[in-house]
């Protein structure tokens, strides 16, 4: 059979679109970065797409708000509605919140935003690793059913990525709809009670919020920057920085945010190795 | 004045306001070297691995090769200090701006940028100021390389009161580019036969950095700020992609072409040096130019050192396909107003320089004339004083440990790079702070991992001007051997006073003969010397008073490691694995932290440097670390010894927290000189035979603390405020 196709659109300011399509491509996809004005629909060419991370339009008006505005996200909408896969990844992220895809609970509305980061003593852009676990509708979801079950160390690198939900939304409504994709948490997996651990002061230590189908998810963290095992800090806590650590360690082992690229790919059907 | 009369003498007549801009710009000490050239020509440059030497924005080593295709680095390293000391954030960003243009133009992706930092004192008398300048500088590189979209792989930042008045801003840019797809910037041979014409891409000529090439070269005084260039990241991203776009097609046509950045001397640079190089003229038109505002006069419009700009001479049968690449496909005119791509002169036969405004002639002048420059003979004298040693030595062992460790010189540079991307591009294997120097894999499919570091102490170039480039040079090699990599070839930036000087000429060829000795003592190419590829001179970096800085001869290091994935960080990884010290120690104290921070006595005799030894060490720590017998390793740095170890546990997994028990007393020699060496964790089933140069001092404990005979500090006690010590000094008083 052939690959399935994941598109990575390219806006103008994008700058995480070619290890993106990388990392996607090494989960036995086939992917190919699309230019955000080239002409021609997305639905037929493709079965995911992906908005990867970057200052897309400059962060102008507020970061991901102009490229939402794209005509090219009329398509990114309509794969979303026919229920395809797509992935926003940090500014991607943004890019699917002001376009009302994430949370998604009346389309076409925005309903959430990504904020400034709230870090005490500190403000501006701040990189880190930081670890995730997954939400309770993982197992549904294209983007999350092959993410394990323990604790997933992710780099972060943003300046805006505090999800801030509509006041009174609560954590039970969250769950009930299916939005929490993925959780800040400390490397045992227990809560991650604050700075540092969540990175940004994100409302229910939320890195990853899904639309009730389950079939979009919004995510600050860099995935495709975990992908090889070399790429995994050394001095890591937990069994990732223990591989990486390892004398044995190959070149060629996969890392942990290999799983967000396998599940899609599992989703999709490629034989998993 | 003598050069405007110079000019004169050149056009044979009263030269018009263009003309004098553009002989003033393109022989300023910051484009022509007109103080610095003959001395650079000392420096060794050549070795099997060069591509391309200095000459160029950047050089080029080679670098890999996988299924029979070879891959190069590009590097480039330059000055943005005096921007930076008048605009932080803006002198800091258009400094990341301006040197990946160098490597852009060449035809390679950026794959890495490094900053290299040396500010006043943020805790002395002018603090404040310091303070304001270490914040402004910060966020002027992680606002441009973040959003540009190149990862930043460290660098340094090194606070001396000398840098008070007059901080330095080194830039350090490095990507991969196929062998035969390197691209220069010159006319091609091709163009005898064709019409070929100047296209200008990019951002719409303003007049900002109208006279930034003569500025960089001025002493500091008000009023300047006209001249710092206001940077755009994100129209630079957008044209980056459009010029590899062009690239491609130009390749795809098979055609011969041009391309260079514009950079100091703006249009007048980017044409005349086109032509110069391929010995051809050049015809321009202004009217042509895309502008941010209609009434700039000729000569602002071809010296303006706008940002975001690039120069490409194609054929003029594929002028409109590449135009529309920049103007359709990727929009640039409407992303950012006046941007966008236009045909502004054409090349001719002959040696020509004309330039046409409004319907009369500008400038008409030899494209020889313009790029040869003038030199000068600078006079030199000085000499070194003979070094002093302070009477006593007293050393209260772990107390003072502790004060050094917790002083700003050896905190934790973690605050800084906190606002750094140093990840996109998903290349990177350390980033800044994990091992000695990052290192990352910028050929994607290929395993092979380029190291990259930087080295410098004002402190030792206080003390002597020949151990400034002796130890610039073997400080960086140090870093790069460390991670398991081969040093390839090495770059260099020249900070000085005014070379008006002779104190400071002196001074400036002590450096440069420091640098030259270094690099014959530490190639690792056969018999070759580590070559110098690229470079820049930054002169006048001096007080208002005249008072110049402490000699800053600032040298990067490239290196490379077979499998990126095998390179070695510091962070200790076993208890009960031996500890393994390379390099004797001497009594050199001079310029030491120990000296400074603890006797605060400013003299001494620093390190002598051991070019023989130095490389016997390297070779065997590239042995031991490619047989796969190290577990981490650092280099024997600020604060020696103890500063070292330090500095290994506290870089250890929080879940690990392994500590350093070492067989030495409390001996402020052996423990805080800082000779060049090495420490190596090795498990001690894998201890190979000891070279003389190298002892077991130590071991690997499950105590987090660094203990010796009769001494014990408790980490835990400093390692939050090791962490945090510099935010709370520079960013917490916000």
């Amino acid at each position: 059979m052939s690959l399935p196709r994941v598109a990575v659109i390219q806006f103008p300011g994008s700058n995480c679109e070619y290890e993106t399509a990388r990392a996607a491509e090494l989960s036995g996809l086939s992917a190919r970065v699309v230019r955000w004005n080239r002409a021609g629909g997305l639905a037929g060419e493709c079965d995911a797409c992906i908005l990867p991370g970057g200052f897309s339009f400059q962060d102008r008006i507020r970061a991901g708000a102009v490229a939402a505005k794209e005509p090219v996200m009329d398509a990114v909408c309509e794969m979303a509605a026919r229920g395809m896969p797509v992935l926003g990844i940090c500014n991607g992220a943004q890019i699917l919140v002001e376009s009302g895809l994430v949370p998604g609970w009346s389309p076409g509305r925005i309903e959430a935003s990504l904020a400034a980061n709230h870090v005490p003593g500190r403000s501006g852009y701040l990189s880190s690793w930081i670890f995730v676990r997954t939400g309770p509708h993982a197992t549904g979801s294209p983007w999350l059913c092959r993410a394990p079950q323990e604790p997933v160390p992710l780099p972060v690198a943003h300046a805006e990525g505090r999800f801030v939900l509509p006041a009174g939304t609560s954590l039970s409504d969250l769950e009930q709809r299916g939005g929490v994709g993925l959780v800040y948490c400390r490397p045992d997996g227990s809560g991650a009670g604050g700075f540092p651990w969540n990175p940004n002061g994100a409302g229910f230590d939320l890195a990853g919020v899904a639309n009730p189908e389950g079939n979009v998810l919004a995510m600050m963290p860099h995935p495709e920057r975990a992908c090889m095992l070399w790429q995994v800090p050394a001095n890591l806590p937990g069994p990732w920085g223990d591989r990486r650590r390892s004398r044995s360690m190959e070149a060629v082992s996969r890392g942990p945010g290999a799983s967000i690229f396998d599940s899609l790919a599992a989703y999709l059907g490629v034989p998993q190795g | 004045m003598d050069e405007a009369l110079k000019v004169a003498e050149f056009v044979g007549r009263m030269p018009t306001p263009v003309e004098l801009h553009l002989f003033d710009t393109m022989w300023s000490e910051h484009c022509s070297y007109k103080s610095s050239r003959r001395l650079l020509g000392t420096l060794p440059t050549t070795s099997p691995d060069v591509v391309l030497g200095p000459g160029e924005d950047a050089g080029i080593f080679r670098f890999a090769s996988i299924d029979g295709t070879g891959w190069d680095i590009v590097v480039a390293h330059e000055s943005h200090n005096h921007p930076s000391q008048v605009l932080p954030v803006e002198g800091a960003a258009t400094g990341v701006g301006g040197i990946v243009r160098d490597v852009y133009r060449m035809g390679a992706r950026v794959t890495g940028v490094m900053d290299l930092l040396r500010f006043g004192d943020p805790a002395g008398p002018a603090g404040a100021k310091a303070r304001a300048i270490v914040r402004g500088v910060v966020s002027g590189i992680w606002q441009y390389g973040n959003a540009l979209g190149v990862p930043n792989l460290g660098g340094d930042t090194t606070f001396h009161p000398g840098y008070d008045e007059n901080c330095l801003v080194n830039v350090v840019a490095f990507g991969a580019v196929r062998h035969d797809s390197i691209v220069h910037s010159r006319v091609p041979a091709a163009a005898a036969s064709e019409p070929y014409v100047l296209i200008l891409m990019g951002k719409p000529t303003d007049s900002t950095g109208f006279g930034g090439a003569t500025f960089a070269s001025a002493d500091l005084e008000d009023g300047s700020l006209h001249a710092v260039q206001v940077a755009d990241p994100f129209l630079k991203r957008v044209l980056t992609e459009a010029n590899f776009a062009a690239l491609a097609l130009l390749a795809g046509e098979g055609v011969e072409f041009g391309f260079k950045d514009l950079g100091a001397g703006g249009i007048a640079c980017v044409s005349s040096e086109l032509a110069a190089s391929g010995g051809m003229g050049v015809d321009l038109d202004l009217d042509r130019v895309p502008v941010s505002r209609d009434d700039l006069p000729p000569e602002v419009i071809a010296c303006s050192e706008t940002q975001e700009r690039y120069g490409l001479a194609v054929p003029e049968r594929l002028a409109e396909r590449i135009v529309s690449i920049y103007n359709e496909e990727y929009a640039l005119p409407a992303l950012h107003p006046g941007a966008g791509a236009a045909v502004i002169g054409k090349f001719t036969a002959g040696d020509e320089y004309r330039v046409s405004f409004r319907g009369g002639e500008a400038a008409c002048a030899s494209v020889e004339a313009i790029t040869r420059g003038i030199y000068h003979e600078r006079p030199w004298a000085g000499s070194t004083p003979a070094p002093v040693e302070p009477q006593t030595r007293p050393f209260s062992c772990p107390l003072d440990i502790r004060a050094m460790a917790l002083s700003l010189a050896a905190c934790s540079r973690r605050p800084v790079f906190s606002y750094y991307d140093s990840e996109v591009q998903g290349t990177t294997v350390f980033r800044p702070g994990e091992a000695d120097s990052c290192v990352s894999i910028p050929v994607p499919g290929c395993p092979s991992g380029l190291a990259a570091a930087g080295g410098g102490s004002p402190w030792i170039g206080a003390l002597d001007p020949y151990l400034a480039g002796t130890s610039a040079v073997s400080e960086a090699v140090r870093k790069i051997v460390a991670t398991g990599a081969t040093p390839l070839a090495a770059t260099d930036c020249l900070n000085y006073g005014s070379p008006e000087k002779p104190e400071v000429m002196w001074q400036f060829r002590r450096g440069v003969e420091g640098i030259a000795d270094a690099c014959r003592a530490l190639g690792f190419s056969g018999g070759s010397p580590l070559p110098i590829v690229s470079g820049n001179v930054s002169f006048y970096n001096q007080t208002a008073g005249g008072k110049a800085i402490p000699p800053s001869p600032i040298v990067a290091v490239f290196g490379r490691i077979g499998v990126a994935a095998r390179a070695v960080d510091m962070s200790l990884k076993r208890p009960g694995d031996l500890l393994v010290l390379f390099g004797p120690r001497r009594d050199e104290l001079g310029g030491s932290l120990f000296y400074r921070e603890i006797l605060r006595y400013p003299g001494g005799r620093p390190p002598s440097f051991e070019g023989g030894l130095e490389k016997e060490m390297a070779l065997a720590v590239l042995d031991w670390t490619g047989r796969g017998l190290v577990s981490a390793c650092h280099s024997v740095g600020e604060g020696g010894i103890c500063m070292t170890a330090i500095e290994m546990a506290l870089a250890t997994a929080p879940s690990l927290r392994c500590g350093l028990d070492l067989r030495i007393g409390p001996d402020p020699v052996e423990l805080c000189a800082e000779n060049t060496g090495y420490l190596l964790e090795v498990a001690p089933d894998l201890v190979p035979e000891l070279p003389p140069f190298s002892s077991v001092i130590g071991r690997v404990t499950d105590d987090f603390s660094l203990s010796g005979e009769g001494w014990r500090l408790d980490l835990g006690d400093i390692e939050a405020r090791w962490m945090d010590l510099l935010a709370s000094v520079v960013w917490r008083e916000e």
